[in-house]
């Protein structure tokens, strides 16, 4: 069973994205609205607003947290053709009722077209922030000095040629694994081949070298994910494109991987989800990685669980619905609670209404 | 397949309009919003859903029935149990503990027993939706107990003989205690005519059914017909029936042939119409004698097919061994027409009856206690070796995988709370294979909320031996001081993640601070940074001109100008503070008493003419030069006089 709060977000347009830091204690959301708003929850669990400026001139795609270990740091990009990177001043603490606000550290202004995707790299690698745009290029920036946002630097360019919707960085630790990119392109033709691209860092030949294209999806990619590992001797990647494929991505050790000093990766679906019958448009990993939602131009969002045995199974599907009115209660199964609308704007503690569900043969199952 | 998947509703307009998308933000929470499915080549314009009702973000929890009060006792109990089984499992081999197993299944009963007792005095003064709510807890713990004292019978207890039915009755006693109770208030009652009791029949019934003879015979007596010679001739057969008692084979083929004999010899008095003129009377010998109709007749006097089975196998399958169970049990459930009927309970109880140990687990899986039954029950029947036995009946299957998944899970469930999380880490530390890692991915997410909490979480992190999550929580700890103003902390934490770059900016912050004001903060930290300042040059710079300070201060004139001399030799002085160094030997330089050697002034004197650019030191450099040179002048005649 679930229940819902219900945070009204207070732009003016659809959000693009939502970011929760590495507590999950703060917000921040971006949208077409051009602004950014960053929300803090208060120990009642309750969301509150506590920044909001206008971050861009134009559409905002991604917003991004940095590890609190560099302070409280947002990436974001925009159809502006730029990347920012904000940090916040001011008294930060959850308690502190002083002034913040955010200032804008640095502008990253290499591409040409508008910059799709942000993401900061796993904490061990330092700050560095991967950035990939429609023009086909991966950027990798780097902030030399932690304790100076303001000065970045453009480490390194990527070519892809195929225009570029995301991003993901693998966040395996381990001295075992040279720092690893995956990114997707949501280029539409067939012909054009795999559109999903494995990156590795040479620390050899001190460039980012392709390790692989994804030959099996030449559908249009709209976003990408690598699976928090425990400790798995491969990685696993979540890919949204006409359906849902979960990527198993193993190193193969041989001769040729030893001399070379470049990974080698043996690819395999274990997992191909055409539950939404459409575009499946964003992937996303629970902490632990046993759980991936899915969104799809059906309108739902898919949760698939791995079980015991690694296999992946359907668990539950979400659905907006209108919010049903007292003297229309269509569903019986729906607890009496349900009216989404009654949230009282002052109260300051969080109220959680319980989520009706339609047909309830079982609970979540696993085999 | 999809009919097994449930659809939760989102009551939001415009979530249904546009669709809806979700992201993760902690363990247990999923943030759900609408979306616009947008390809990247499109123009940038307003999307179709703007307007003037915003849009919203929901926060999605799953709900964790455990986290209330009472249940939290059941966690916290139940956790020290698990522990212990997993102790004993280290230190003995599998023969010496399967008693011990048997005992800790008990303890993980009464515990729920107990969880129940208070649910129940809670419920006596709840009102409204919270009875509601206690009502189903009830209901969900009152069957895992129904159905963990049926396995612990079948899988974790040794049955001599494997005579399973004295086990059998014990637990449907137990689960249908009315007739006990009833019994007992009517004997208690002590009148001379029970039978106008309105539960009087029911209870010889059910009394009859859990095979306790002793007590109908008792119930009998005070019937006001008691004396009458049908009810004495009851009495007497009922007092002759054999009771089974040995295990070994012998004393079973007796007990067998005894009962044989009895049987034979109630039937004929049956036969010779010897009861017919007590309906009841008759009845219950006709059951004891396991005539097929009279079953028929009891069966509305049962309120579970398991009681039924429990009775009848009582009368006609005395020695049934348990193995034999699943078969009686099918047929029970025919006899009283509930094949359709079947619900959750039952049907675990039956699969628990047909020793198909993994469609237990896979029924218990849905009882909505969020996963603490099937965690422990699985973990024990994995110990008592009864799921391995599973790995060579079903393919793909693994018994310790399949223990650890549901361990995992519930573990990380309870790192979800705030206060429960060391009970989470506990579980996950007996995950052998993924535990480390979660515990490494989920412990350094807890929100650090005070300071005693912090440091809690890193006492964890350091038993594990997770010294990467030490390292970012205190980094990030320090990065939080530091922001709010509070250096010497900063320092703190910096020191604890052993983080050299982050202690080197630290320090400059200190030194910069005593160039503006004077002041050298957070003195007892500096005081005390024995060998931790080795993290960092810039840490020791700032120690020893600390110990300076101090030295200066206590008068240590020598003392102090010795340290200053080594500092000034030394290579770490950081290059804004070259002209602080360098005006602090001023004073020293015109001391009364001679402090330096003439080769310390020739030192002081070649730092200087090497830093005389330097701006700050404009209006100082030739004061510093004039009492190098008036010092070099009393060192040096001293050094001749004394040589």
């Amino acid at each position: 069973m679930f229940e819902a709060q219900e945070v009204n977000a207070e732009h003016k347009d659809l959000i693009h994205d939502v970011a929760y830091d590495f507590y999950g204690r703060r917000m921040a959301t971006c949208s077409s609205d051009q602004f950014v708003k960053v929300w803090d929850q208060n120990s009642e669990g309750k969301w509150i607003l506590s920044s909001s400026w206008k971050a861009h001139s134009g559409s905002v795609w991604k917003v991004t947290w940095a590890h609190p270990e560099f302070g409280q740091v947002l990436a974001t990009c925009s159809f502006d053709r730029t990347a920012a990177i904000w940090e916040e001043i001011g008294n930060i603490g959850p308690n502190d009722r002083g002034v913040r606000h955010w200032v804008r550290r640095a502008n990253l202004v290499d591409s040409r077209t508008s910059v799709t995707d942000a993401r900061f790299c796993p904490r061990w690698l330092g700050l560095q922030l991967a950035t990939c745009s429609a023009e086909g290029i991966v950027r990798i920036y780097e902030a030399p000095d932690i304790m100076n946002l303001s000065q970045w630097t453009l480490q390194h360019e990527v070519q892809c040629r195929l225009p570029l919707s995301c991003l993901s960085w693998n966040p395996t630790m381990s001295k075992m694994h040279p720092p690893m990119l995956a990114v997707g392109s949501d280029d539409q033709v067939a012909a054009n081949g795999g559109k999903v691209f494995i990156y590795e860092y040479s620390e050899n030949s001190r460039r980012w070298v392709k390790l692989e294209t994804i030959g099996t999806i030449t559908d249009a990619v709209h976003d990408i994910a690598f699976s928090p590992n425990l400790g798995r001797e491969y990685h696993i990647l979540a890919v949204a494109s006409k359906d849902v494929r979960i990527i198993n991505l193993v190193p193969v050790e041989n001769e040729e991987t030893l001399q070379t000093g470049v990974t080698k990766l043996d690819v395999q679906t274990v997992a191909q989800f055409d539950d939404h019958s459409s575009l499946v448009w964003r992937v996303c990993w629970n902490l632990t990685g046993t759980v991936l939602s899915s969104s799809g131009d059906d309108g739902l969002v898919r949760l698939f669980k791995m079980n015991y045995i690694n296999s992946w199974k359907p668990v539950a599907v979400l659905k907006g619905d209108t919010p049903q009115t007292k003297d229309s209660e269509q569903r019986t199964t729906s607890s009496s609670s349900n009216n989404g609308n009654v949230i009282s704007p002052l109260s300051q503690t969080a109220r959680y209404i319980k989520l009706g569900t339609i047909s309830q043969p079982r609970d979540v199952p696993w085999h | 397949m999809e009919r097994e998947v449930k659809t939760f509703v989102i009551p939001n307009e415009l979530c249904k309009r546009a669709g809806i998308t979700a992201t993760w933000l902690t363990v247990d929470q999923l943030s759900v919003r609408a979306f616009e499915k947008r390809n990247i080549k499109l123009p940038d314009a307003p999307s179709n859903f703007l307007s003037d009702t915003p849009s919203s973000i929901f926060h999605l929890r799953q709900e964790v029935i455990l986290f209330h009060p009472i249940l939290r006792k059941l966690v916290n109990e139940s956790c020290g149990v698990f522990i212990a089984v997993q102790n004993l499992i280290v230190n003995k081999n599998p023969a010496d503990y399967k008693v011990e197993l048997f005992k800790m299944s008990r303890q993980y009963r009464s515990i729920i027993r107990a969880c129940l007792e208070n649910l129940q005095d809670d419920l006596s003064e709840a009102k409204g939706q919270e009875k509601e709510q206690l009502q189903n807890y009830i209901t969900i713990f009152y069957s895992v107990e129904c159905i963990w004292h049926l396995c612990e019978i079948l899988f974790v207890d040794i049955i001599p003989g494997n005579l399973v039915l004295s086990q059998l009755l014990e637990w449907i006693r137990f689960h249908f205690p009315k007739h006990e109770r009833n019994a007992a208030t009517m004997l208690a009652s002590e009148s001379v005519n029970l039978e106008t009791h309105q539960d009087y029949w029911n209870t010889v019934f059910g009394s009859l059914l859990q095979g306790r003879v002793k007590i109908v015979r008792a119930l009998l007596r005070p019937h006001s017909s008691a004396d009458h010679p049908t009810f004495k001739l009851v009495d007497q057969v009922l007092r002759a029936m054999p009771i089974c008692s040995g295990v070994n084979g012998t004393s079973i083929n007796e007990f067998n042939i005894q009962w044989r004999h009895w049987t034979m010899d109630v039937q004929s008095k049956i036969d010779a119409k010897l009861f017919s003129s007590e309906k009841h009377l008759d009845l219950i010998m006709r059951l004891v004698v396991g005539e097929e109709k009279a079953w028929i007749e009891i069966q509305d006097h049962c309120e579970a097919w398991y009681e039924f089975l429990a009775g009848w196998m009582f009368y006609t399958e005395p020695t049934a061994k348990s193995f034999e169970l699943g078969q009686y049990a099918k047929r029970s459930i025919t006899k009283m027409r509930v094949a359709n009927n079947l619900k959750h309970l039952d049907r675990v109880i039956l699969a628990a009856m047909e020793f198909d140990i993994f469609q237990v687990i896979k029924e218990i899986q849905h009882m909505t206690e969020n996963g603490w039954f099937v965690a422990h029950l699985s973990d024990l029947l994995f110990h008592s070796s009864r799921l391995t036995s599973l790995e060579k009946e079903v393919p793909n299957f693994s018994a310790e995988k399949l223990r650890e998944s549901f361990i995992l899970e519930y573990g990380i469930t309870l790192m979800g709370h705030k206060s429960l999380w060391p009970v989470g880490l506990s579980y996950l530390d007996h995950c052998t294979h993924d535990g480390n890692q979660v515990i490494a991915l989920l412990l350094p997410r807890i929100p650090l909320d005070n300071e005693a909490k912090t440091l809690k979480i890193i006492r964890e992190a350091k038993k594990r031996d997770l010294n990467d999550v030490v390292q970012c929580i205190c980094k990030a700890q320090g990065m939080l001081s530091l922001k709010r103003g509070r250096i010497g902390n900063a320092l703190c934490w910096a020191l604890k993640s052993q983080d050299g770059p982050f202690t080197s900016y630290l320090a400059d912050k200190f030194l910069q601070d005593y160039i503006k004001n004077g002041k050298l903060g957070s003195t007892d930290l500096l005081d005390n940074l024995g060998s931790c300042m080795l993290v960092s040059d810039r840490l020791i710079f700032l120690g020893k001109y600390f110990e300076f300070h101090k030295l200066y201060q206590t008068q240590k004139y020598k003392e102090a100008a010795n340290l200053l001399i080594s500092l000034l030799a030394s290579k770490i002085i950081p290059k804004y503070f070259w002209y602080v160094l360098l005006i602090d030997a001023i004073p020293l330089l015109e001391s009364e008493e001679l402090l330096f050697s003439s080769n310390d002034t020739f030192t002081i004197m070649h730092c200087a003419e090497q830093k005389e650019d330097l701006p700050e030191l404009k209006d100082k450099l030739n004061i510093l030069k004039l009492s190098a040179a008036r010092n070099l002048a009393r060192a040096l005649t001293y050094e001749a006089q004394n040589e």
